[in-house]
């Protein structure tokens, strides 16, 4: 049997571009495919959108008169929390997509294909990026109908603007990571609210932290997501400073160093995911 | 010479302790059809999904065109077309969307990939139903579009996993013509399925496979003549039917009872001539049966044949690594 030799098989590499270019362009053809699915499946839509209303809603209409925020309008001190919630939720949105995604047939066809098998999983995390834009932008839109008034310079507005992407991205990042790493979409649902649920409330997102016990205090001073709600809430309303520990003195930088830590950790590790366990 | 397009040799892959493949050598030979028969759970799958590079082997190894699947792997998907057991498709883009996707992935402009879905969409008569989204289309229907996704760059080689498992006699009939309309163009495939009928219908070359091994090799003919062209069936009215019948027939054939089917199964070479031979045999007895009947050897029967012991049903843990 081994007596005739396998002869290698002139490949046709002329048709198929490769390198970066390759890259670039099957990212941006697998970009448009996840984006396709939003509105034909525009539940999925509803991690980043109803939920941040709904707690809206009940905060500023029914928990909302029990809380005072000295020196400030409860509705300012609120918004930039629920912004900074919704783009935490974000990681639950894009890791239960991502779990249902990676499970479809559809990706080992890809996997067997002549494409740059980096741009599967680029074009995941672009797909899941544009999907939590769209979702920023109803919470923002519906917050400002609802009057949230944000102060902002231009300056703060750029630098604002350059956080909330550098979030999105990395939340969205962790969010591909998780959905790769558990099994199914309800496992997602399970981790997101036993783990991003609480975080996302602990971090004086809707009363201050200053007044917590001392446990949960503790936890929300080096909660990410805190360093998310403060940042937002110190470049859009005038007057309030959070505090209490270095991260909360310092926001910006703490919440920008947060997204370059979750990125490092989880950029690595999704595309080792991807390579290895798929691949078994 | 004849080239070889899919050369494994000692190809073993292990799911913890079960064992999947084992030690499996496969010869598939330019422009030949070659089919991996073997019930759920044999390792038909793990192993074109080695092939395909969508699994890494623990042992042995495996060419494609004369690449090895692990170190040379972006050659090996260059040349090779693997349509699987489920559909490969994006279930929230429509019939043609998928075939534009994966045209223009296959590096097309959009013009010439509109194009190439058209004239594949005229191919594999999809026309009736291009417009809807794949997650809304029936089996038969989602087979055709996922082959001719398959069909984009005629490939070198060609992986058809269970190809018609799960449909309707007339879809089974439409995908048995396309693949012989491939076949006659020279293309080589590998074709897994759990049918001896698919498997003689189609294959040059059949390896009937059982727990990750190979068990028989040959062409359809010599397997054929192993098992038995056809059988007779006797299916006895109740169990004390079943017992009489047993006694009346195992002396003048060679019998293969099954008690819990009440059924006594008899090789027929003579096909109809040997159907009413027995059946007078039968009907002259009194003994009160619900049915003779002429039928196909089925896996089965090959696996009773071939190994002296039926094919082993797969276990729940086996289909799902499987799957």
């Amino acid at each position: 049997m081994s007596a005739t030799t396998a002869t290698a098989v002139p490949v046709r590499t002329a048709q198929l571009p490769s390198g970066p270019l390759a890259f670039v362009r099957d990212t941006i053809l697998l970009t448009g495919r996840s984006l396709r699915a939003i509105p034909r499946v525009p539940e999925r839509l509803l991690d980043v959108t109803i939920q941040p209303i709904v707690f809206i809603l009940l905060f500023l209409y029914v928990f909302g008169s029990a809380i005072h925020v000295p020196g400030v309008n409860y509705k300012n001190f609120m918004f930039p929390g629920i912004i900074g919630q919704s783009l935490a939720f974000g990681v639950i949105g894009a890791g239960v997509a991502t779990s249902n995604d990676m499970t479809e047939g559809v990706i080992d066809r890809f996997r067997s294909m002549p494409i740059s098998r980096l741009s599967i999983i680029s074009g995941q995390v672009m797909g899941q990026f544009c999907e939590q834009v769209l979702g920023f932008v109803i919470v923002i839109g519906f917050g400002l109908a609802l009057g949230w008034s944000p102060h902002l310079t231009f300056g703060h507005g750029v630098e604002l603007l350059g956080l909330m992407v550098l979030g999105m991205f990395a939340f969205t990042w962790a969010g591909v990571l998780f959905g790769m790493l558990v099994r199914s979409p309800d496992a997602m649902q399970g981790i997101g609210f036993i783990v991003i649920f609480p975080l996302s409330f602990l971090a004086g997102t809707f009363v201050p932290i200053a007044g917590m016990d001392a446990i949960p205090r503790a936890i929300a001073q080096w909660d990410p997501i805190s360093a998310l709600v403060a940042s937002v809430r110190d470049l859009t309303t005038p007057g309030i400073h959070s505090g209490g520990s270095w991260q909360l003195d310092h926001p910006e930088v703490a919440m920008a160093l947060w997204c370059v830590i979750i990125l490092a950790i989880c950029v690595p590790l999704a595309l080792r995911r991807f390579n290895r366990t798929l691949a078994a | 010479m004849t080239e070889i397009a899919i050369l494994t040799e000692g190809l073993t892959k292990r799911f913890g302790d079960f064992t999947a493949v084992e030690d499996l050598s496969l010869e598939v030979r330019d422009g030949t059809v070659v089919s991996l028969l073997g019930p759920n759970g044999a390792g038909k799958t793990t192993t074109v999904r080695m092939l395909a590079t969508l699994l890494r082997p623990d042992g042995g190894h495996a060419r494609v065109g004369g690449y090895d699947v692990v170190t040379d792997g972006a050659r090996v998907r260059e040349l090779i077309s693997l349509t699987g057991q489920f559909a490969a498709l994006d279930k929230n883009l429509t019939a043609r969307e998928n075939l534009v996707l994966m045209a223009r992935l296959r590096g097309r402009n959009s013009r010439a990939a509109r194009a190439l879905a058209g004239q594949l969409i005229d191919r594999f008569d999809i026309g009736d139903f291009r417009d809807r989204l794949v997650k809304n289309l029936s089996g038969g229907e989602k087979r055709r579009v996922d082959l001719a996704a398959g069909l984009i760059d005629t490939p070198h080689v060609l992986v058809l996993d269970e190809p018609t498992t799960g449909l309707d006699p007339r879809s089974r009939q439409v995908v048995w013509t396309t693949i012989r309309e491939l076949v006659a163009e020279g293309v080589t495939l590998l074709l897994t399925t759990q049918y001896l009928e698919e498997a003689d219908a189609l294959a040059d070359r059949v390896v009937l496979i059982d727990r990750g091994t190979e068990v028989a090799a040959g062409t359809p003919a010599q397997l054929k003549a192993q098992v038995g062209e056809q059988r007779v069936d006797i299916v006895a009215a109740d169990s004390a039917a079943f017992t009489e019948l047993c006694d009346l027939l195992w002396e003048r054939f060679e019998v293969n009872p099954a008690p819990e089917l009440r059924t006594i199964s008899i090789p027929a070479p003579g096909e109809a001539a040997d159907l009413a031979r027995i059946a007078a045999i039968v009907d002259e007895s009194q003994i009160s049966v619900d049915e003779v009947a002429l039928r196909r050897p089925t896996l089965d029967d090959a696996f009773l044949a071939l190994t002296g012991h039926t094919a082993t049903e797969a276990t729940p843990e086996a289909e799902e690594v499987a799957a």
